[in-house]
């Protein structure tokens, strides 16, 4: 079945709201959970599931993601036949590109949707987090003979996760809303497509490249066949600083963590080779999350570390993200902080941020 | 197929019976090693920081967790379109199968192998051996003496002598005199079971040997002594950095301790010269509410809401509320119960300490206990006390 699947993964849009954390990355290529990127999540989802053939659509800044994906080898994705396509994505000197599945992207990438044999395409946003079987979304998909079915989890907060909405029917999509409010079927960024579908419709829409597929399904609803799939598991919304930082601290709960990272299904993502980490006589650690490579000697409470990352001496650490290579000097403190990657704090320095608001600190500063 | 200068064959088939349970269903390459290495990732990672890019590894004992362990070669960057890594088990032939009789019989048997490289140098290394070498050196200082064999040498303590093949060597370097495991030593040089050979040297020697009825077929007991009875050109290659064999579980323990040290010599947490491993993928280990971590290492994949002091922790280790764990090693997927204590001891991979189980003592008169893998230690009442 999963033979029958091709995948496509959009990286191409970014969201202001992260600030300096995406001025030289797309959101894809965002660190997340001390040893990923977000673009990890529906990667491994695909090929989890089977699919072997898989095209990533590139954002604006794209040494990141491709410096983290490579030939997509730690996805088992360098093959002979199919594997890992490297699809660009179309630039038009806006980074910040809203638009999730933009149809000029696709439109550029035709070729690869030409080629492929495969009768079906799994199209993901790049993004959200969470860690799901997928074939019963196919299953289901070929054996109700949908045109589209749309991948969504039911949630109580909408007004919490601006996003796309479904309105369904029993299990058939009648609409789509952008905003919504308490109960609401989420959106997950996630869909499959009959794959001559997806052609014509870069046959009818060409004229159009600046549209998204969100609003040509939308379109085209009264003659289509497109209907949802709930998802009952973790989803990881990362909209927001805010966000990030609750979704990184909801991988302290031990329920979250096993789901996302210790089922059959693994996350997979690009191995550094990192000595253990290493813990000196006076520390104080709890709750937190520790990579490789770290050296820890100061106290760390509800926060994730990533690789290689030091803590010096009588250094306190709270509700803090401490991206790869971050040093943190003795006797300095940090409190709701998000540290990019090679950050120094010096001795002597108390940051604190909001707990509603964490203070990002950009890459590569020396404070 | 394109010459090589240089082709190192690595001898991983040793059971290393004194390793008793840590080596009871793997050979001893394949000991975990200071949390999430294994033993032969450190000769492996020499090679290719070395820029030795064809290995092949001689396996007999146990080979099943090694194949798989090495499999394409990939973590140590050894998917050599033009050479690689090769796992070299013993082979039968039309006169039948037959098992390496011996560290050289494991070489002569591969003959073939190394000639279709048809190398100008053969670098012959142990997979059971834990250091850092740049072997470049050792081959420079091999060019310049124009030497047919250069042995690597290091500098033992006089009472251990007697427990490795000691060499003597002129004011040049020039060996004239190599005892296996002497009586009474006359030298503290003691060979690393480390040898650089000119290919043609070493298949003529291989060919010599071969047949001799009354040959062990090893390297150091027999193919050095005749090549130096034959008057070739043998060198050292003084070394000294860390090496360790780590022969016994004593000395397993002691290596893996010496870890934790501030000033410890074997340096794996530096950067310099990477230690590849083939390492699952495991999220960041996770340290409880509870949790206390004194002077130790802490692998991926871990959990710890326990107590954990002065110990190495590996891959996927759960230690759980209320367990302490002291000066002790935990291998990859141990399981440490609540309320569990472990003391001086080395807990195998997936080993399980039961819940409020003790196992081990602070004694340090008291010998290492070894739980192997896969065993269950249960709580048992006369451990506690009682």
């Amino acid at each position: 079945m999963s033979n029958k699947i091709l995948g496509l993964i959009s990286c191409n849009y970014n969201n202001e709201a992260f600030g300096s954390l995406t001025d030289e990355r797309g959101l894809a290529s965002l660190p997340f959970g001390g040893r990923y990127r977000l673009l990890d999540f529906p990667l491994s989802n695909m090929v989890n599931a089977g699919i072997r053939t898989i095209g990533i659509i590139t954002p604006y800044h794209y040494r990141a993601i491709m410096d983290h994906v490579g030939n997509g080898k730690e996805w088992s994705l360098d093959r002979k036949s199919g594997g890992m396509f490297i699809l660009p994505g179309s630039i038009y000197g806006l980074k910040n590109m809203r638009s999730t599945f933009l149809l000029r992207d696709i439109i550029q990438n035709r070729a690869f949707l030409d080629r492929a044999k495969e009768d079906y395409v799994l199209v993901s946003g790049s993004h959200k987090i969470f860690n799901m079987d997928l074939r019963p979304l196919f299953k289901q998909h070929i054996s109700a003979g949908n045109d589209i079915t749309m991948l969504y989890k039911p949630i109580t907060d909408a007004e919490n996760h601006p996003g796309t909405y479904l309105q369904l029917d029993g299990d058939k999509l009648v609409g789509l809303k952008s905003d919504e409010v308490g109960h609401a079927n989420c959106f997950m960024d996630c869909f499959i497509i009959n794959r001559d579908l997806l052609l014509k419709f870069i046959d009818w829409y060409k004229a159009l490249g600046y549209i998204d597929l969100l609003d040509i399904v939308a379109d085209s609803l009264p003659n289509l066949n497109v209907a949802g799939y709930a998802f009952g598991g973790y989803l990881g919304q990362v909209d927001n600083i805010r966000d990030y930082m609750k979704c990184s601290q909801d991988l302290l709960q031990e329920p979250v963590r096993r789901e996302l990272f210790m089922s059959e299904n693994k996350i997979y993502t690009k191995i550094q080779d990192n000595p253990p980490a290493k813990y000196g006589t006076h520390t104080s650690v709890k709750n937190s999350l520790f990579s490789t490579g770290c050296i820890i000697n100061g106290t760390v409470e509800n926060s994730i570390l990533f690789r290689g990352v030091k803590v010096g001496e009588g250094a306190v650490i709270k509700n803090c993200v401490l991206m790869q290579k971050t040093v943190v000097e003795p006797g300095a403190v940090l409190e709701n902080i998000i540290c990019d990657k090679h950050v120094v704090i010096s001795g002597g320095n108390k940051l604190f941020g909001a707990a509603n608001k964490p203070l990002v600190i950009s890459k590569g500063k020396n404070i | 197929m394109s010459k090589k200068e240089i082709l190192a064959m690595l001898l991983a088939g040793g059971q290393g019976s004194r390793l008793g349970a840590l080596t009871q269903k793997i050979a001893k390459p394949a000991v975990s090693f200071g949390g999430k290495y294994r033993i032969i990732d450190f000769s492996l990672s020499n090679c290719v920081n070395s820029g030795i890019d064809t290995v092949g590894v001689l396996t007999q004992y146990r080979p099943l967790m090694l194949n798989s362990y090495i499999g394409t070669g990939a973590p140590w960057d050894l998917d050599e379109s033009e050479g690689g890594v090769f796992v070299l088990p013993p082979y039968a032939t039309q006169d039948g199968g037959e098992w390496y009789n011996g560290t050289a019989d494991a070489v002569y048997k591969n003959i073939d192998f190394i000639d279709s490289y048809n190398p100008e140098y053969v670098l012959i290394i142990s997979g059971d051996h834990l250091y850092k070498m740049d072997y470049n050196a050792m081959l420079e200082e091999h060019k310049q003496n124009n030497a047919e064999l250069t042995v690597s040498v290091i500098q033992v303590p006089w009472d251990e002598a007697n427990r490795f093949g000691i060499i003597t060597a002129d004011d040049g370097g020039r060996i004239v005199k190599f005892t296996e495991k002497p009586a009474e030593p006359d030298s503290n040089l003691a060979s690393m079971g480390i040898y650089i050979f000119n290919w043609s040297t070493l298949k003529q020697a291989l060919l010599e040997d071969a047949p001799l009825a009354d040959s062990e077929h090893d390297f150091g007991k027999n193919l050095i002594p005749m090549l130096l009875a034959q008057g070739k050109r043998l060198f050292v290659h003084a070394f000294a950095g860390y090496w360790k064999d780590v022969g016994t579980i004593d000395s397993y323990y002691q290596t893996s301790m010496e870890l934790l040290r501030e000033d410890s010599e074997f340096d794996i947490l530096s950067g310099d010269q990477r230690i590849f491993s083939n390492s699952n993928i495991y999220p960041p280990h996770y340290t409880g509410e509870n949790a206390v971590i004194e002077n130790s290492l802490i692998c991926n994949g871990s959990t710890v809401l326990g107590e954990v002091h002065n110990s190495i922790v590996s891959s996927e280790v759960y230690v759980g509320p209320g367990a302490k764990v002291y000066a002790s090693i935990l291998l990859p997927g141990a399981h440490v119960e609540s309320g569990a204590r472990v003391m001086r001891a080395i807990v195998g991979e997936k080993a399980v300490i039961e819940m409020n189980a003790y196992f081990g003592s602070l004694d340090e008169d008291e010998p290492i206990k070894v739980a192997g893998d896969g065993e269950h230690i249960i709580d048992d009442l006369w451990s506690r006390g009682y």
